[in-house]
């Protein structure tokens, strides 16, 4: 990698650590201008920063403020370089159905959990919050999502999870359903019959990142093979 | 000397002794049982004074719990002020109302939206104001009547946009501060009508400023100013407080401490033992309980010893940390009550 393309990606990543949205739009654009490959420049450089926010998230040195600060910055570089992302960035393609369940309107963990899966690459019908059950049956039946998160805030919320999760199970044996939310424990999910959880913003980013770099270090191998 | 319900949950809060720590909330507390008994369903309830009254009576009734509170969802205020509020009564299952249509939906708002002249006949308010009254008639003598309302800043996110307010509260303070500042204007009159009406105690829910949400030094700039001048308020009327914040609170419980109320009420993340290392034995802390796990999941066995546990730990009154969840299993909620009748003077440290 050339000195320039490290200072770029250097940029996009502090750029998303201190909430630079220009920082992050103007290191996104040199990109784009000097040819530059985008997916590398979201994998080195974006979601470096992402991951550097998690770190300090769980340190209690940011909040939640400045996560949905941080991931501003983010969306705007994604935005510039998206476009420019020319080859599948994870050579992997899915498609996720996500919301907040009926009764409850806090959709900043599901926002989080989102973004990721935007950078991945991945189709995201996002279903929006407040969301009737039943809707999420439908639009899983609807896109054939391979995946659903289903996100909850309150514990009186939570509870309508168990429903959702047996009726698309019904449905679709094969489509996987992820739970998350403050309320939401391993135990829980186990109960609801859910595949897997996150019980706050900062694990789903957690999970969402080590996610993606399982996926990038696969494809890695893969292209390396 | 035996004490009623009233005396005992007011004469701790204006500082007096009392037998026992008493089991009881700020906060909503009615059950499913109560409802069935009524024959209510439960989106039916927030917009009916007599409908309320009832309900709220049925805790004592059905438990011994220690007092009556209305309303029991978080829209009245923001209703007030123009929000419009979703019941969810063509769901078949139990929600809490939210709300649907934000008051104020431009930033150029925020330190100047409308504030209706008549707020006592605003929205709910009269409702709410109409169920005190009731019960106050009802059996005021011998029950404590409880309101609440949410703080300025959880009430901000009603009103607003809770993402920008999140954003705002650190890239535009000085607005944010402003707006709070409005609002706790707002909420300094609706607890005036209260009193007016017979609430006994008022809680202060500032529910969503936890340290989840907010980092502490953010907590002391932008929420801790607004508290501090509405526990001022209250104290000048003479109504008994509580300071409610839900999460995470230990790195805030001094500063929440300096606000003022007359007792602060956390929930079972906060590590009450700690909190009294920082803040030390004088002031009232009621909490810690699970709202939740322990009420409508565990075995009703469990409660005994999480009402030892937070004695132990140094609480001042049984209180579940958050609105009891509708589904409590009636024999968990009567073990509360229970369990703090036996253990609530020998295991007190005040008693001890």
């Amino acid at each position: 990698m050339s000195e320039r393309t490290d200072e770029l990606f250097g940029k996009l990543k502090q750029g998303v650590i201190d909430f630079d949205e220009d920082g992050v739009i103007e290191a996104a654009n040199a990109v784009v201008d000097e040819g530059i490959d985008a997916v590398e420049a979201v994998f080195n450089g974006l979601v470096p920063g992402m991951e550097h926010v998690g770190e300090l998230y769980e340190q209690q040195e940011y909040f939640v403020p400045e996560l949905l600060m941080c991931a501003d910055a983010m969306y705007a570089g994604l935005e510039i370089l998206r476009p420019h992302m020319t080859r599948k960035s994870l050579g992997v393609t899915g498609v996720v159905v996500m919301g907040v369940v009926q009764g409850d309107v806090h959709d900043i963990g599901k926002n989080i959990v989102k973004m990721m899966f935007d950078v991945a690459g991945f189709e995201v019908h996002d279903l929006g919050r407040d969301v009737p059950l039943e809707v999420f049956v439908e639009e899983q039946l609807r896109t054939d999502a391979e995946l659903v998160c289903l996100s909850a805030m309150m514990t009186t919320t939570m509870v309508g999870m168990k429903d959702i999760i047996k009726q698309i199970k019904e449905k679709n044996p094969n489509a996987r359903v992820m739970i998350g939310g403050a309320p939401v424990t391993e135990d829980i999910a186990d109960k609801f019959g859910a595949d897997g959880f996150a019980e706050d913003a900062s694990n789903a980013l957690k999970d969402a990142i080590n996610m993606l770099t399982t996926l990038k270090k696969i494809k890695d191998e893969a292209d390396s093979a | 000397m035996a004490f009623t319900p009233k005396e005992r949950v007011l004469k701790q809060l204006a500082g007096e002794e009392i037998d026992r720590v008493p089991c009881y909330s700020g906060m909503g507390n009615v059950t499913v049982a109560g409802l069935e008994q009524l024959g209510y369903k439960f989106a039916m309830v927030h917009g009916d004074a007599e409908m309320m009254a009832n309900l709220a009576a049925t805790s004592y009734k059905l438990y011994g719990y220690e007092c009556a509170v209305v309303p029991f969802d978080f829209c009245v205020e923001a209703e007030a002020l123009g929000c419009v509020m979703n019941a969810y009564e063509n769901v078949a299952h139990l929600l809490y109302p939210t709300i649907k249509e934000k008051a104020i939906e431009d930033e150029e708002m925020l330190d100047k939206f409308p504030i209706p002249d008549d707020l006592a006949n605003a929205g709910r308010v009269p409702v709410v104001v109409e169920a005190i009254k009731r019960l106050k008639g009802e059996f005021g003598d011998e029950v404590p009547i409880g309101t609440y309302f949410l703080g300025p800043f959880t009430l901000g996110g009603q009103v607003y946009d809770l993402d920008k307010m999140l954003k705002y509260a650190f890239k535009k303070q000085d607005l944010i501060s402003a707006m709070l500042d409005r609002l706790a204007d707002v909420l300094i009159r609706v607890a005036k009508i209260y009193q007016d009406a017979g609430a006994d105690y008022i809680t202060v829910r500032e529910m969503g400023s936890g340290t989840d949400l907010l980092s502490p030094r953010l907590w002391k700039a932008l929420i801790k100013p607004h508290l501090v001048k509405i526990f001022e308020a209250l104290k000048e009327m003479g109504i008994p407080n509580n300071l409610h914040i839900c999460g995470e609170t230990n790195m805030i419980i001094k500063d929440m401490n300096e606000c003022g109320a007359d007792s602060m009420s956390v929930e079972l993340k906060n590590d009450v033992a700690k909190s009294r290392e920082d803040i030390g034995t004088e002031p009232l802390i009621f909490g810690n309980l699970d709202a939740y796990k322990l009420l409508v999941v565990d075995p009703a066995e469990a409660v005994e010893g999480a009402v030892i546990n937070a004695l132990d730990q140094g609480v001042d009154a049984i209180w579940p940390g958050c609105d009891i969840w509708p589904e409590a299993k009636p024999e968990n909620v009567k073990a509360l009550v229970q369990a703090t009748e036996k253990h609530g003077a020998a295991k007190w440290f005040r008693k001890k």
